[in-house]
C-alpha cells in the first residue's frame, strides 16, 4: 500500500527535531545544513515542514539528462543515484516545490524515505508530520488517532 | 522536443536503468578468488566496483556509455578453454558466467603501470596523474617529458557528456599528437550553454572557467548568470534555462526561481490551504 507524509501545519511547533533526525540519519554528523527535510518557519513557533513529494510525473526524473534520478519500487521514493549525478543541478532549477536541496560542491540532497520508513516522522513531538497509507491519510486528523505515536 | 541522437537514444537506456534491480537471473563470475554475482550485461568494472573491488579508471562514469579511452581499467581474463587468459578493458567487457577476472596480476599490473609512465610523460604537472602515478610506484615516467604540459588526457568524458545533456558544444579533434578537446574552428562556441558540467567532469581539472556574478566564462564564452525574480540570487545561466525550457516541458517560470525561494511558495500555498480548511 502506498504511503504517503501528512503535514498537519496547525500542530508544527519550528522545533526543527525532524531537520536533526534527517541530518543524523544520512551520516552527515548531524548538521541541519545536510537535512533533506526543511521547515519553513514562520515565526518562533510556527513552521511548516517540507520535503520530497516523490511526485508521481516528476520535474526532476523527466529533466534529469543522466538518469541519475529513478523511482524505487520497494519504498516508492525518487531515489538519487550519486554515481550517476553529474552535478548539474537541473533537478534543483526543474522542482517546482523547491525540494531538491543543493549542497556545497553542486551536490543535491533529497527525500529517500529513508528506505520506505521516514526517521523524521517519529521524532515529530506533535506528530505534525505522519507517514500513512494514502487512502488513511486524505481522511482527515482524526480517522487516524491511534496511529499518532510520536517518540516523546 | 528537438530530434537529436541523445534523445533517441535515452529510453531504451532508461528501459534497461529502471528494469535493471527486477531483471531474472544474475552471472556468477570469479574477480580475484572472489565469487561474484552480476546481472547480465553488466561490465565487470561495475560488478568488481559492486563486490568493493576497485579498479582504477580515468574516463568511466556510471551515466555515459563506456568508452575505454584511458585503459587504466585493464584486467585479465580467462576461461579453462582458452589457456592464456586474455587482456580486456573492465569497463567495456561484460561480465560472463564462469568468467575468472584477474584485476592486480603481474601482467596487468605492468600494463598499468607503462599506461600510467605515458600518461605521466603526457601530464608531468596534473595532480591526479601524478597521485596514480605514485599508487602504482612510479615517481618520474620513463618516457620524455612533454615539452608543452598539458593536463588533458583526452579521455573524452568531457564531449561525451556535452553529447548527453545536449549542446553537444565541444569535440575531440584532430590526430595523433594533434589531438584535442575544441569548440568548433577553435572559436567561442554557439552551442554552449555555460552549464560548466565538462569543466565538473573532468578527472585532472584541466578546463578553465570562471564565475562571478557578472557571469560565467568558460570557451572563451561568456554567460549572463539569471538571477531569481524573488531574491536576486543567481543559479543558472540564461542560456541553461532558454535550452531547458524549449527541451522539456518544465515550467519557465519554475527553471527561473531558486530553490528557497520556491519552497517558501510552496509553504505558503500549504499554509493557506490548511486555513482554508
Amino acid at each position: 500500500m502506498e504511503q504517503i507524509f501528512r503535514v498537519s501545519v496547525e500542530r508544527c511547533i519550528a522545533c526543527g527535531k525532524c531537520e536533526l533526525a534527517c541530518a543524523f540519519s544520512h551520516g552527515r554528523d548531524g548538521l541541519p545544513a545536510a537535512s533533506r527535510i526543511r521547515v519553513v518557519r514562520q515565526g518562533s513557533e510556527r513552521g511548516i515542514p517540507l520535503t520530497c513529494l516523490q511526485c508521481h510525473d516528476a520535474a526532476c526524473v523527466a529533466i534529469c539528462p543522466m538518469l541519475a534520478l529513478s523511482r524505487d519500487p520497494q519504498s516508492g521514493a525518487v531515489r538519487l543515484s550519486e554515481t550517476r549525478c553529474v552535478r548539474c543541478g537541473l533537478c534543483v532549477a526543474a522542482c517546482p516545490f523547491g525540494n531538491m536541496l543543493p549542497e556545497k560542491g553542486g551536490r543535491v540532497a533529497k527525500c529517500d524515505l529513508c528506505g520506505g520508513t521516514p526517521r523524521c516522522v517519529p521524532f515529530c513531538p506533535t506528530a505534525a508530520l505522519e507517514f500513512l497509507p494514502a487512502e488513511l491519510a486524505l481522511r482527515g486528523p482524526d480517522a487516524c488517532r491511534p496511529q499518532d505515536t510520536p517518540l516523546t | 522536443m528537438i530530434p537529436t541522437p541523445q534523445a533517441a537514444s535515452r529510453e531504451p537506456r532508461a528501459e534497461a536503468v529502471r528494469a535493471a534491480p527486477t531483471s531474472p537471473g544474475t552471472v556468477v563470475l570469479c574477480i580475484d578468488g572472489r565469487t561474484v554475482r552480476a546481472r547480465p550485461g553488466t561490465s565487470l568494472l561495475e560488478a568488481a566496483g559492486a563486490a568493493g573491488i576497485e579498479i582504477p579508471t580515468l574516463c568511466h562514469h556510471e551515466g555515459l556509455e563506456p568508452y575505454g579511452g584511458c585503459r587504466l581499467c585493464v584486467v585479465d581474463v580467462s576461461r579453462e578453454a582458452w589457456g592464456e587468459p586474455r587482456m580486456v578493458t573492465a569497463c567495456l567487457y561484460p561480465a560472463e558466467e564462469g568468467l575468472s577476472v584477474f584485476t592486480a596480476s603481474e601482467r596487468v599490473l605492468a600494463v598499468r603501470r607503462e599506461i600510467l609512465e605515458l600518461l605521466l610523460a603526457r601530464c608531468p604537472e596534473s595532480p591526479p596523474i601524478r597521485r596514480l602515478a605514485r599508487e602504482h610506484g612510479i615517481v618520474e615516467s620513463g618516457y620524455r617529458r612533454n615539452p608543452e604540459p598539458t593536463d588533458c588526457i583526452l579521455c573524452g568524458l568531457c564531449t561525451r557528456l556535452c553529447d548527453q545533456l545536449g549542446p553537444a558544444a565541444i569535440s575531440l579533434v584532430g590526430r595523433g599528437i594533434g589531438r584535442e578537446v575544441a569548440p568548433p574552428f577553435h572559436e567561442p562556441p554557439p552551442d554552449c550553454i555555460g552549464c560548466l558540467a565538462c569543466a565538473a567532469i573532468c578527472p585532472t581539472g584541466h578546463i578553465r572557467f570562471s564565475v562571478s556574478d557578472s557571469g560565467t566564462t568558460i570557451w572563451g564564452r561568456t554567460f549572463a548568470r539569471l538571477r531569481c525574480p524573488t531574491c536576486g540570487r543567481s543559479h543558472l545561466t540564461a542560456a541553461e534555462v532558454d535550452f531547458w525550457a524549449a527541451r522539456t516541458q518544465v515550467a519557465r517560470a519554475d527553471l527561473e526561481r531558486c530553490d528557497a525561494c520556491k519552497r517558501a511558495v510552496t509553504a505558503e500555498t500549504i499554509a493557506r490551504l490548511t486555513a482554508a480548511g
